[in-house]
């Protein structure tokens, strides 16, 4: 029997109940869909799968789940209740407690700017209470995204290591093409200085010109990989989003790329003599 | 000379090239490896962990094994399951929310586990001290009930086999309170299904129905069964889900192939795509350093087609280079990939609540096999267009041209 994640909220979200027939719910779009439902449909809602106790409602709306990263393969297969009503179906009768039993309770604190605030409160809380856990909002399934962010920045790390080789080998290859132009110039005089600069810049350029050509790429990218995700996932989670912040860290990588590629390039060239290099 | 005394032999010429060349391939062929391995590794290491138990059939509640709702009428069931001729053995398994209760100290939470098998359904592993059968005091005092606890709390509670310590459970939907009773310390163990800095503490299931003052209901939250060998674990699923209707029960591959449909697909996703990105980057790597370099060497090529060397063995010698940079890095890349998925492995398993005992790389013969025929494809299309530029060059052309430039 399919489960239904019953999430209870205030009254507020849906307005008044009607004062006569069954009370309102408010589905999502995906339970709506899979259960061929339509808004004013009548429902029966039961708190287990034997059907016990069961209610009838009506469906007064249909919602878009909040995108949560922790559940975009989870089917949100969801209804949400008032909080009276979600406790008659839920509570067990021979129980007189569970009708008194939230599962969460949101807290929000005076000072909401200061995060030290919400910590304390937290200690203390738990301190307190021990079988109570609470925990800041801020950094609730922060540390899931916080592993996935390493992961992420050690794959990129190691990208860049191997585009650093490849762009090393393709400014070494460059450098001994112009070999003989390059003692050329030397022989007239350009200093090796001069020499060094031009084949450092030409890394650079080659480096921030393929950086810049790949934040291309992913933009371009961006919409296809969300629009795949988000279908084959049934969500509204954004997977991929390049910030002007991620594009601008990408080139700032390739810059120190391109500098150690155009210097070891020219090294190639320099630490040879201008007679060495024109010699055929 | 062969073609590939030949191609070694530019290799060398041109050894800066080569070495970069090969530690580029070497890095992303690393990358690919370990993406490669990514892509199988949590349904691998899920499935060892899972086998790993003795038990090849699980039982949980009308709402899967996820929801945890419990099983009704557990002792009844659980008697009719070892009857049932298909069947070997059969446990159960309890769990509740309990805290660890120290004098002038803050309570420590902690997950309580009732077990049937005095061996722990095989949720634990590297065991100091024993089993949940074994000594529980010096003088087998019948007050304590045994447990076997977690290797982080014990070293956090700075508790060893013999130690006692006091617990108190949590009656959960209820404004109860339930006092506290002691356990002795039995063994210290891992549990490889849990996280990693998780406080667990099993005990027997007398143990469990103590901390619940004596008082407990007949539930259970899994139950996990041993098929005898000469019926099999689908003919055992069958004939226990025939005994009642609110059962939902999975042999092990079952739970295998749901972990593998539901749990963790980003990482098999994000393995496809890397692996897909990673081989096109060492084909353009190679590509790239071998059309330049051909293309360099356009007045050697046309002087060895002068001198007599057949189209086909110049095509012979790129294509050797090619497999040799490409080898070369490759093989680089298979300790190098070893190497680099201990370190992301280890980034991945910080994961909070991931089971202790669940890796994300694991070495299959399948994943060399794919990084090999990765490579192998990458050389013989990287080498694709050089050789088309190398066998069809103007000969007489190309050698004026190389004159007189």
């Amino acid at each position: 029997m399919r489960v239904l994640t019953l999430l209870a909220v205030l009254a507020a979200t849906l307005g008044a109940a009607a004062p006569a027939g069954p009370p309102d719910i408010l589905v999502s779009r995906q339970l709506l869909a899979k259960a061929h439902l339509a808004v004013g449909d009548l429902v029966t809602l039961a708190g287990d799968s034997s059907g016990a106790r069961a209610r009838q409602f009506r469906i007064a709306g249909v919602y878009e789940p909040t995108p949560d990263p922790m559940k975009f393969n989870i089917e949100r297969i969801e209804a949400r209740l008032h909080l009276d009503d979600l406790l008659g179906l839920a509570a067990d009768p021979a129980d007189p407690a569970s009708a008194d039993t939230v599962s969460m309770i949101n807290v929000a604190l005076p000072n909401v700017s200061d995060p030290s605030g919400a910590s304390s409160f937290s200690r203390s809380l738990s301190a307190r209470t021990p079988f109570i856990y609470s925990t800041p909002t801020r950094d609730s399934e922060n540390s899931t995204f916080l592993v996935i962010d390493r992961f992420h920045t050690a794959i990129a790390a190691v990208t860049v290591i191997g585009s650093t080789a490849f762009l090393l080998a393709l400014m070494v290859i460059r450098a001994e093409e112009r070999k003989e132009t390059v003692g050329v110039l030397r022989l007239i005089g350009i200093s090796r200085q001069t020499i060094m600069i031009e084949v450092v810049v030409e890394g650079l350029l080659v480096a921030i010109a393929g950086a810049a050509f790949g934040v291309l790429i992913a933009a371009g990218a961006q919409s296809a990989v969300n629009r795949f995700f988000q279908a084959r996932y049934d969500t509204a989670v954004v997977f991929m989003r390049i910030s002007p912040a991620i594009a601008m860290r990408s080139i700032a990588v390739a810059i120190p790329v391109g500098v150690v590629a155009g210097a070891v390039a020219s090294w190639t060239l320099l630490r040879r003599g201008a007679s060495a290099l024109v010699r055929r | 000379m062969t073609a590939f005394g030949l191609a070694w032999r530019t290799a060398r010429r041109y050894r800066a090239r080569a070495v970069l060349a090969v530690v580029g391939v070497a890095v992303i062929g690393a990358l690919n490896f370990d993406m490669l391995m990514l892509s199988n590794g949590l349904l691998i290491s899920f499935a060892d962990l899972v086998n790993s138990t003795g038990y090849d059939i699980r039982i949980a509640g009308s709402a899967g094994l996820l929801a945890r709702q419990p099983i009704d009428n557990a002792a009844a069931l659980m008697t009719q399951i070892a009857a049932l001729p298909e069947v070997a053995s059969v446990a159960m398994m309890r769990t509740a929310t309990a805290a660890v209760i120290r004098p002038n100290r803050p309570a420590d939470g902690v997950e309580l586990i009732g077990s049937s098998d005095p061996a722990g359904l095989g949720i634990w592993r590297s065991l100091t001290g024993s089993n949940l059968d074994g000594q529980v005091g010096p003088a087998g005092d019948p007050s304590l009930a045994p447990a076997v606890i977690a290797r982080p709390m014990a070293d956090r509670l700075k508790l060893a086999p013999g130690s006692t310590f006091n617990i108190r459970v949590r009656i959960s939907g209820s404004l109860s309170a339930m006092p506290a009773i002691p356990l002795r310390v039995v063994g210290i163990a891992d549990f490889p299904f849990e996280s990693q800095d998780s406080f667990l503490v099993a005990t027997t299931m007398e143990g469990f129905r103590r901390a619940h003052g004596g008082v407990m209901n007949d539930q259970a939250e899994f139950m996990f069964a041993q098929s005898r060998p000469s019926a099999g674990p689908d003919a055992a699923v069958a004939a226990i889900a025939k005994l009642r209707q609110d059962l939902r029960v999975f042999s092990n591959e079952q739970v295998v192939a749901n972990f593998g449909r539901n749990a963790f697909t980003y990482f098999r996703q994000i393995s496809v795509v890397l692996s897909t990105t990673t081989g096109a980057f060492s084909f353009l790597l190679v590509a790239t350093l071998l059309t330049v370099s051909v293309n360099q060497r356009l007045g050697e090529v046309a002087a060895l087609r002068a001198l007599g060397i057949a189209r086909r063995r110049i095509a012979a010698t790129l294509l050797w280079e090619a497999a040799l940079l490409v080898g070369i890095g490759g093989l680089f890349a298979l300790p190098l990939g070893e190497l680099l998925a201990m370190v992301l492995d280890r980034i991945l398993r910080r994961m909070p609540g991931l089971p202790a005992g669940l890796h994300f790389f694991v070495f299959e013969r399948q994943s060399l096999v794919l990084h090999a025929a990765v490579l192998v494809a990458t050389a013989v299309v990287a080498s694709i267009y050089p050789v088309w530029l190398a066998v069809r060059l103007p000969i007489a052309q190309t050698l004026r041209q190389e004159v007189v430039s």
